[in-house]
């Protein structure tokens, strides 16, 4: 144990005296800790705006005067999606997906203004998180720090001595993994303290060591593959270009070549084409507006029977209310059907995509790290799933109140004149079918439930080059 | 001769160099799993929207047919408006995940139809597809990295550095030539599928060669500053990553900064802001007198402002008047938001002469017209198109027309246009 921790311990003294390796961490440091600052300070602003603007919308709908309440239907409502916690780490989906979404009657809209659309083009790798940066850059200090273990001693005939005085190759090989390990847990400071911030911000501590311990595994893992290359090839700048390469095949071409894959095997229909074919099924459902529409008849005549009447004038409740509600319920389930399937796809698409994990860790820890963040597909799909029950809640209490709270005559004779209008209004306090709306992250569990795909590749590899290593270790000749 | 002896040898040596070979069977590899994707994404589009034009014809007449009166035929009918992908769509996909270029917009407000977007899963937009100007703009520079940085320090480390140097007359252009043949090999392996693709796709030869000339200017410009890191006298290492340094930085650093600080400087009111009051607007108006709505409305149409608008009954022209009125009151916010794009992209060209790799990316999607000039040139159509429509109702409103089928055959039919007008 003694003779590991003097291997490592001569490796850190060795980083100090190179001035290469020592102004790197700290440009990489320096580099992390200026990137979350800004992430932490632009989404601190995001969530600030967009809860403002959440309180606002629902204050205007409630101050709405007296009115037809079909009339509050078409008004409707907005949401807005606050960022998850740790979306100060990593943002992930958020600046690429719309924020706000309108919820009115007989209709789903889509989610939109995502942060992308405005923004000045710079092209993909504009997007700078602390995240991105541990996914990608972190790799380089590692690679360039640890590339020559092996190859130094060799040309510094250190390695014949330590061979001969019988300390093995696994135990060399334990102590330069000891030093890039504790090395790595060094760049993993501005991590602990930027998802401290999100603790105070009500993220669940467990979420965040799962974060931090697959951030490890991670840079763990990019140690072993460095190590590895490092007994494998001979010369020092043959290693350096063997690392450099595989690090931007890695990082920068399989996960990009993965998305065009995944697109060409698992095309997702554009909602124009999908909304025409749901088009045509709405078309076959009744039309909540006409009370005259055929496809009420049966609801007609089984009101009639149930209240014991003749004329539908006589209903103690408002038929055209009833007509609106079982609209919307039937619509919505159309409406319902096409949206799930649409989820699922998309969802489908972006397993594909991780599955690409096989080929790239980049693509592991990227989808794990968005998933425990709560920037994934799911939450976003999680946040219209929310929109869809907050929408249809506030038509069908709207409907509701058409049904007991407005008479039919009144109703039906509502385009008369102005006095006539006038009575065919409730009162503004049947508005009150909103409750306060807050977007939160799934909790910890269905997070990890997701994660744990993306986190077994991640082990896998982890798993994979720790074997190679204990196996190349214990050849190494001097 | 003596140079192009020396350039004879060259190639010789070059030919048996095995990391050289490598490399350029990766980048022929990659840039043709680009073109081809890109060939794939592109007949994709284009076959979903053939698609699109029929069933939408289809849709339209399905509904027109069902109708009683002008106001009910302009409510129930959609319309396609669409950007098809152009001849170099295939080498920069460009915005085309981020900005719609396909909608079906009706005669209601405008305001509230135009930001739809129907794009793909946003993980797709986050990731990126691998198109070739990603490779070339981001790809390259690192191969490029990779065949050169020990350009000198190699023969050093070999010991055959001083022999080289000496047995040369002039050893900068030994050098020259050296560099100068590994990456026109790059060149050559990067623009070959890239011509090829374009064969097949019939693209513009002018474009090609447009493109062709910026890939070339920037693995020259990028040759250039490994030939010159790589004379430095220091470790390979050190070159290695001084270089990789260099791509960082404008590959990243200074692009993500510039984002940052021009989307700080030039501030662009928030998008929901726009439906939120186009939304007030629309439902002030059942509320409100129905002169306040008409007058409003004849400011732009004093044509029709002897129309007598009737108190509460339901009316279909005071009805797309307010519609109208709605996009009226949100213009000057609509327009902000335009223009507040606008002036971020002419400021991202600007700084994006610090950023070679944004630069040659932008200029590869311009080229394309994939870019955000095309994408509110094509926003800027679908309004005009909208505004055909109105034209085409609104007298059918305001003059009472009995409701006659067969003119509905004149409705006017969306073009999609191509920005510059260039083809």
């Amino acid at each position: 144990m003694n003779q590991i921790l003097h291997i490592a311990a001569d490796e850190w003294r060795y980083w100090f005296r190179s001035q290469l390796a020592l102004g790197a961490a700290g440009i990489f440091l320096v580099f992390v800790l200026v990137t979350s600052l800004i992430t932490a300070v632009r989404m601190e602003a995001e969530t600030h705006t967009r809860t403002h603007q959440q309180t606002e919308a629902e204050q205007t709908f409630l101050s709405q005067p007296d009115r037809h309440p079909h009339r509050m239907v078409h008004y409707g409502h907005y949401l807005f999606r606050a960022p998850a916690p740790l979306a100060m780490f990593d943002p992930g989906l958020d600046t690429v997906t719309g924020q706000s979404i309108f919820l009115e009657g007989h209709r789903q809209n889509t989610v939109m203004f995502a942060e992308s659309a405005a923004s000045a083009n710079f092209g993909g790798l504009a997007w700078l998180s602390p995240a991105l940066v541990y996914q990608i850059f972190a790799p380089i200090i590692i690679i360039l720090l640890g590339h020559s273990d092996i190859a130094r001693e060799r040309e510094s005939g250190q390695l014949v001595s330590l061979l001969a005085i019988s300390i093995s190759g696994h135990k060399i090989m334990a102590g330069k993994a000891l030093a890039l390990l504790s090395l790595s847990l060094l760049l993993l400071i501005p991590l602990i303290i930027g998802t401290s911030i999100a603790l105070a911000n009500g993220e669940d501590f467990f979420a965040l060591l799962i974060l931090f311990a697959a951030y490890f595994s991670y840079l763990a893992l990019w140690v072993f593959i460095t190590l590895i290359a490092s007994i494998v090839l001979t010369q020092r700048s043959a290693t350096l270009a063997t690392l450099t390469a595989a690090w931007f095949g890695f990082a920068l071409v399989l996960p990009s070549v993965a998305v065009n894959v995944a697109t060409g095997s698992t095309p997702v229909a554009g909602k124009i084409e999908t909304d025409l074919a749901m088009l045509y099924d709405l078309r076959k459902l009744g039309d909540g507006h006409n009370e005259n529409d055929p496809a009420f008849q049966t609801l007609r005549s089984d009101l009639l029977e149930q209240y014991n009447v003749k004329r539908i004038e006589d209903l103690p409740i408002n038929f055209r209310g009833i007509v609106a509600f079982d609209g919307e319920e039937q619509l919505t389930k159309v409406l319902n059907e096409y949206a799930e399937e649409r989820m699922q796809i998309e969802a489908q698409q972006d397993t594909t995509i991780s599955r690409y994990s096989i080929l790239t860790p980049v693509l592991a820890i990227a989808f794990a790290s968005r998933s425990i963040a709560g920037t994934d597909l799911a939450h976003y799909h999680r946040f219209q799933r929310e929109a869809e029950a907050v929408r249809y809640d506030f038509v069908q209490g709207l409907n509701q109140a058409h049904v007991e709270k407005l008479s039919y005559q009144a109703d039906i004779n509502r385009n008369k004149d102005e006095e006539s209008s006038r009575r065919a209004r409730v009162d503004a306090s049947n508005w009150q079918v909103l409750d306060d709306y807050q977007f939160e992250t799934a909790d910890v569990s269905q997070r990890m439930a997701t994660a744990s795909y993306s986190l077994q590749w991640l082990l896998t590899w982890l798993a994979t080059s720790l074997i190679s290593l204990l196996w190349l270790s214990g050849r190494i000749k001097p | 001769m003596k140079s192009s002896n020396a350039f004879i040898r060259e190639t010789k040596f070059a030919a048996r160099d095995r990391s050289l070979w490598f490399w350029l069977i990766v980048v022929v590899a990659l840039s043709t799993i680009s073109i081809s994707f890109g060939l794939t994404e592109v007949a994709r589009q284009n076959a979903t929207l053939e698609r699109l034009v029929i069933s939408d014809q289809q849709d339209r007449w399905a509904e027109l047919k069902k109708q009683q009166d002008w106001g009910s035929a302009a409510y129930y009918s959609f319309h396609l408006t669409y950007d098809a992908p152009s001849d170099f769509t295939f080498a920069a996909m460009g915005l085309r995940d981020q900005q719609p270029w396909k909608h079906r917009i009706r005669m209601l407000a405008l305001e509230g139809q135009i930001y739809e977007r129907d794009v793909a899963n946003p993980s797709v937009a986050l990731i990126g597809r691998f198109d070739f100007a990603f490779l070339a703009a981001f790809v390259i520079p690192l191969v490029l990295i990779m065949l050169l940085y020990d350009l000198r320090a190699s023969e050093r480390t070999a010991g055959r550095l001083d022999l080289l140097e000496s047995t040369t007359a002039n050893t900068l252009r030994f050098w020259l030539t050296r560099m100068s043949l590994r990456a026109s090999a790059v060149f050559l392996c990067v623009t070959l599928p890239l011509i090829v693709g374009g064969l097949i796709a019939s693209t513009a030869p002018g474009t090609l060669f447009l493109a062709s000339c910026a890939v070339f200017i920037y693995i020259a410009f990028w040759s250039l500053i490994c030939f010159y890191v790589a004379s430095w006298k220091k470790s390979s290492a050190t070159l290695l990553m001084t270089l990789v340094s260099a791509w960082l930085t404008t590959a990243v650093i200074v692009p993500a900064g510039a984002r940052l600080a021009i989307d700080q400087l030039v501030p662009v009111p928030s998008g929901a802001d726009i439906l939120l009051l186009q939304r007030e607007t629309v439902n002030d108006a059942w509320d409100l007198p129905r002169e306040t709505t008409m007058d409003a409305f004849f400011e732009r149409h004093p044509e029709w402002s002897n129309y007598q608008p009737v108190e509460s009954s339901f009316e279909w022209p005071w009805y797309y008047a307010f519609q109208q009125v709605g996009d009226q009151r949100t213009e000057d916010l609509a327009n902000a938001y335009r223009d507040g794009r606008q002036r971020r992209d002419h400021l991202a060209a600007w700084t994006s002469l610090l950023a070679p790799p944004s630069l040659l990316e932008r200029w590869l999607q311009k080229l394309a017209r994939t870019d955000l000039e095309s994408s509110i040139h094509y926003e800027n159509s679908v309004r005009a198109y909208h505004q055909a429509l109105r034209d085409f109702y609104y007298p059918k409103f305001f003059s009472a027309a009995p409701f006659d089928k067969s003119l509905l055959a004149e409705l006017p039919k969306y073009r999609p246009t191509q920005s510059d007008g260039a083809h």
